[in-house]
């Protein structure tokens, strides 16, 4: 069974073609790794998946279902999260009120002027789990804003948690981290895969992070599809050494 | 009829004449600094009573260069020391800042030249009706549309083909990218709102000449101007042009129907323009 | 009622201290009657803060917890003071009926504006604001035969309240209209607060914080951001009624830009982060104001004086120092 499944998608800008006919397939509970060069319009394709623009041609299936021309806040009702490249937060919110948010939106709350004492018990279950998993238990209280790089992305992921996403897309989420926290955000994307059984998309730089969590891996080039395969075949075919392992890595 | 029609119209181009004027050099500054320029119609002020104090010197005619250019400089001063430094922050503080300098201006205005009506003495060449059936033609007025004429035409020239235009046009699409190519960008701005504040001094010996001067004198201009911003689509120039001439011709035709609701006309049409194109006339539609 | 606290189950010292700060404002303000007179202030003065501190309240509803900013909400302000004001002199002498009837009309035709301009955003959402205000400036201003044009409208009074048997004389009473103005100030403002501690109120401080988040988030900004926009204007068409009712009178300046520019410049003196920013913001101003204005003609200058310093120096405002710092 596919979970996403992009037919053709093209994105142009001007003149500039940033994805040329791209498409893709990715199954229930799979975790592919989309890599390419600077520029190779991974971000765009991300943007397309998640209804920030529209595709200039092509059809976008999730779950079934055609979200072409659905908007981004439908997408995200309909089950899919994303992360930004950019940490996108509530810089002067605290660590649980970004969660809860998140937690109070996808339980369909966003417009209630009150919540009776079930609702607010079920809430407050959610984000103490999101913090447990994301392992933030100790910075409940702090501002967001305050955090250290890694914590922040932690949070991030943590509200696209609390969505209960069917799909979640990671835009380099370890992008600008030091060793540390670079392995710590891969082992909890480790985690989410492996134990919570998400299905993840995932835009990535870092090579180790890349080979040792995905399933999948699509490479793109110049907005167009190099390739598509296990770790094993990616690492090994030549044109994709050719355009970018040998160049970038 | 015929007279009467052509009276109300070339009325409306005179009034959206200095529409332009004024939304033009407001919408310069609002598309590459992001800030509404509240005290632009006190500037267009200063522009006209630089004038009066010019004019017994060096007569009309160097007046009407020389006192924008004043105004400019002082422009100059007022963005180089107070507004850059809200450049980037939150928009409610551009706007504070600006409305506080609209209370100041205006009142050192007063203060300076009392508050009845001065008179801005015109030479007397371009003061008479041509024409005794278009009587309503006088020289000056042609003489107003045809300097706004030449100040626009300028303006998109200079836009277009000097390298200093360019770079404005190329910093309001994409600022950060100007940046990054070491274009100076807060002396870009500088001059910017220098040649906005140009235009408004411009406006100012132009409209004294015609209808007198005193410290609000710019206030009735500031809103329409604003409405022609927004009608024109924000960012758009040419918008900016053609929302500042159609709201002027819009509201002339409106006074022969029906006088009191010429006031109203204009932002009837704000609304509806919003309701159809929320981006304005000819403003980019995109998504956020 | 610090909503920069809300949510958070704070340890129970922070939360003692909350309800610390909350009982001192509030015996503060039902006190005023006895303190202010000994600090030269007089009673009506007092009523007056309140109104436009109320103002400043609810139009900081959008811009310090919304991340709005309206320049142009004297328009629903004015609309209340002229609401209030037609019931009482045409249709009614009831106060309760003309505060009331301020509100639906402030506030309804803040709705209708805010469907219009929900899509807009920052500078260009603050330049909307003020054209749209322009039209009901001019409305007051025209509609003579209704509105009494620029001399404003006249010949109505606030009407004494009946409770039953009890007789509450705010027409004649000074003290006992504060103290009514008081009661639909708590009102008004706990109304608000309560909203700002729901879930829709931390999608507008969601939307504030980070709009781009906010929509991958799924909620829809701009309904919410109209919303938020109807809500502030029946709020402030509140204090718009209190207005008329506080001077027995309704002009055109209630629905200018210049009120407008001084409800802004109130909620950022005082500090638009923080709950109460926007009263202590218009105390200050109202007082400084008046002296300024007791002391030069040239009042206006240092008025605009005023909004450039402000700016400059304390664009955090009065109350900015102690936002949120204190959680950590």
């Amino acid at each position: 069974m596919s979970m996403l499944e992009v037919h053709n998608a093209s994105k142009h800008f001007g003149s500039l073609v940033a994805v040329r006919e791209v498409s893709l397939t990715v199954a229930k509970g799979e975790l592919r790794a989309i890599i390419g060069p600077n520029g190779a319009g991974k971000t765009t394709f991300f943007n397309l998946i998640t209804g920030f623009f529209p595709p200039t041609a092509g059809e976008i299936i999730f779950d079934g279902q055609n979200v072409t021309e659905v908007s981004a806040a439908e997408r995200v009702k309909r089950g899919m999260a994303r992360t930004f490249q950019i940490t996108e937060v509530f810089p002067e919110l605290s660590v649980r009120e970004n969660i809860r948010i998140a937690a109070e939106v996808a339980a369909g709350y966003a417009l209630r002027p009150w919540l009776r004492a079930e609702e607010t018990r079920n809430i407050a279950a959610v984000v103490e789990e999101m913090i447990g998993l994301t392992g933030l238990a100790g910075k409940v209280e702090r501002l967001v804003g305050e955090l250290a790089h890694g914590d922040q992305r932690a949070v991030e992921i943590a509200m696209a948690l609390a969505l209960r996403p069917r799909l979640l897309l990671l835009d380099e989420p370890t992008a600008g981290m030091g060793e540390q926290e670079t392995y710590e955000i891969a082992g909890l994307i480790r985690k989410l895969h492996r134990d919570k059984s998400y299905t993840i998309i995932l835009v990535e730089h870092d090579m180790r992070v890349v080979f040792h969590l995905a399933d999948r891996i699509s490479v793109l080039d110049q907005g167009a599809l190099l390739a598509d395969g296990t770790p094993e075949q990616i690492a090994s075919d030549p044109a994709v050494q050719a355009a970018y392992l040998g160049k970038a890595a | 009829m015929l007279q009467l029609v052509l009276f109300n119209l070339f009325n409306g181009l005179i009034i959206g004449a200095f529409y332009v004027l004024l939304a033009l050099g407001l919408s310069m500054i609002l598309n590459l600094s992001n800030v509404i320029n509240f005290a632009h119609g006190n500037f267009l002020a200063l522009g006209g009573y630089f004038a009066y104090v010019l004019i017994p010197y060096i007569g009309f005619w160097p007046a009407l260069i020389v006192s924008p250019l004043l105004t400019a400089v002082l422009g100059l001063i007022i963005e180089r020391t107070m507004i850059r430094r809200i450049y980037g922050r939150d928009p409610i503080y551009s706007l504070l800042l600006t409305f506080g300098l609209a209370f100041m201006i205006q009142d050192a205005c007063r203060y300076i030249w009392g508050v009845n009506g001065l008179p801005l003495t015109t030479p007397a060449s371009i003061s008479q009706p041509l024409s005794q059936e278009f009587f309503f033609l006088t020289g000056y007025r042609l003489f107003v549309v045809g300097i706004v004429i030449i100040a626009v035409a300028g303006l998109f020239a200079f836009l277009r083909y000097s390298r200093m235009g360019m770079r404005i046009r190329a910093g309001v699409l994409d600022l950060d990218t100007v940046s990054a190519l070491g274009i100076n960008v807060r002396l870009l701005r500088s001059l910017n709102f220098a040649g906005g504040i140009f235009l408004a001094g411009l406006a100012g010996v132009l409209a004294g000449g015609q209808i007198g001067l005193n410290p609000n004198m710019g206030d009735s201009l500031l809103l329409p101007s604003f409405i022609a911003i927004i009608i024109g689509g924000m960012g758009s120039l040419v918008g900016t042009l053609l929302g500042g001439l159609l709201i002027g011709v819009a509201a002339a035709i409106t006074t022969m129907f029906y006088a009191s609701a010429s006031d109203t006309i204009i932002y009837v049409i704000m609304a509806l323009v919003l309701l159809v194109r929320p981006r304005g006339l000819l403003g980019e539609e995109g998504m956020l | 009622m610090s909503v920069t606290a809300a949510g958070a189950v704070d340890t129970a010292r922070s939360a003692d201290r909350r309800w610390l700060v909350l009982a001192a404002i509030w015996l503060v303000l039902i006190a005023a009657p006895l303190w202010m007179p000994l600090i030269g202030g007089y009673t009506s003065l007092g009523t007056r803060i309140l109104v436009l501190g109320l103002a400043a309240t609810a139009l900081n509803f959008l811009i310090g917890f919304t991340g709005v900013v309206s320049f142009g909400h004297a328009a629903y302000f004015g609309l209340g003071v002229y609401g209030a004001g037609l019931v009482l002199r045409y249709l009614a002498p009831s106060t309760p009926l003309a505060i009331v009837a301020g509100i639906l009309l402030g506030g309804v035709i803040g709705t209708i504006v805010g469907a219009l301009i929900a899509r807009q955003r920052g500078i260009y959402f603050a330049m909307v604001t003020i054209a749209f205000e322009q039209i009901f400036y001019y409305i007051g201003y025209k509609w003579d035969a209704v509105t009494g044009g620029f001399d404003g409208l006249r010949g109505f009074q606030r009407q004494p309240i009946h409770l039953g048997a009890f007789v509450l004389d705010i027409q004649k009473n000074d003290l006992a209209f504060y103290y009514f103005v008081l009661f639909i100030f708590a009102l008004v403002v706990g109304l608000m607060g309560f909203l700002l501690r729901s879930p829709f109120g931390r999608t507008l401080l969601a939307i504030r914080e980070n709009e781009r988040r906010a929509r991958f988030l799924g909620i829809s900004v701009n309904r919410h951001i109209w919303l938020a926009f109807s809500i502030s204007s029946f709020l402030i068409a509140a204090a718009g009624a209190l207005y008329a009712l506080l001077n027995d009178f309704a002009d055109p300046s209630s629905l200018y830009f210049d009120l407008s520019g001084d409800l802004v410049i109130m909620a950022v003196l005082g500090g638009i982060r923080n709950f109460w920013g926007p009263l202590l913001g218009a105390a200050v101003f109202e007082v400084l104001q008046d002296y300024i204005s007791s002391q030069t003609v040239n009042w206006l200058f240092f008025i605009g004086l005023v909004f450039v310093i402000v700016v400059m120096f304390f664009p955090r405002g009065l109350l900015g120092f102690f936002h949120r710092r204190r959680q950590t």
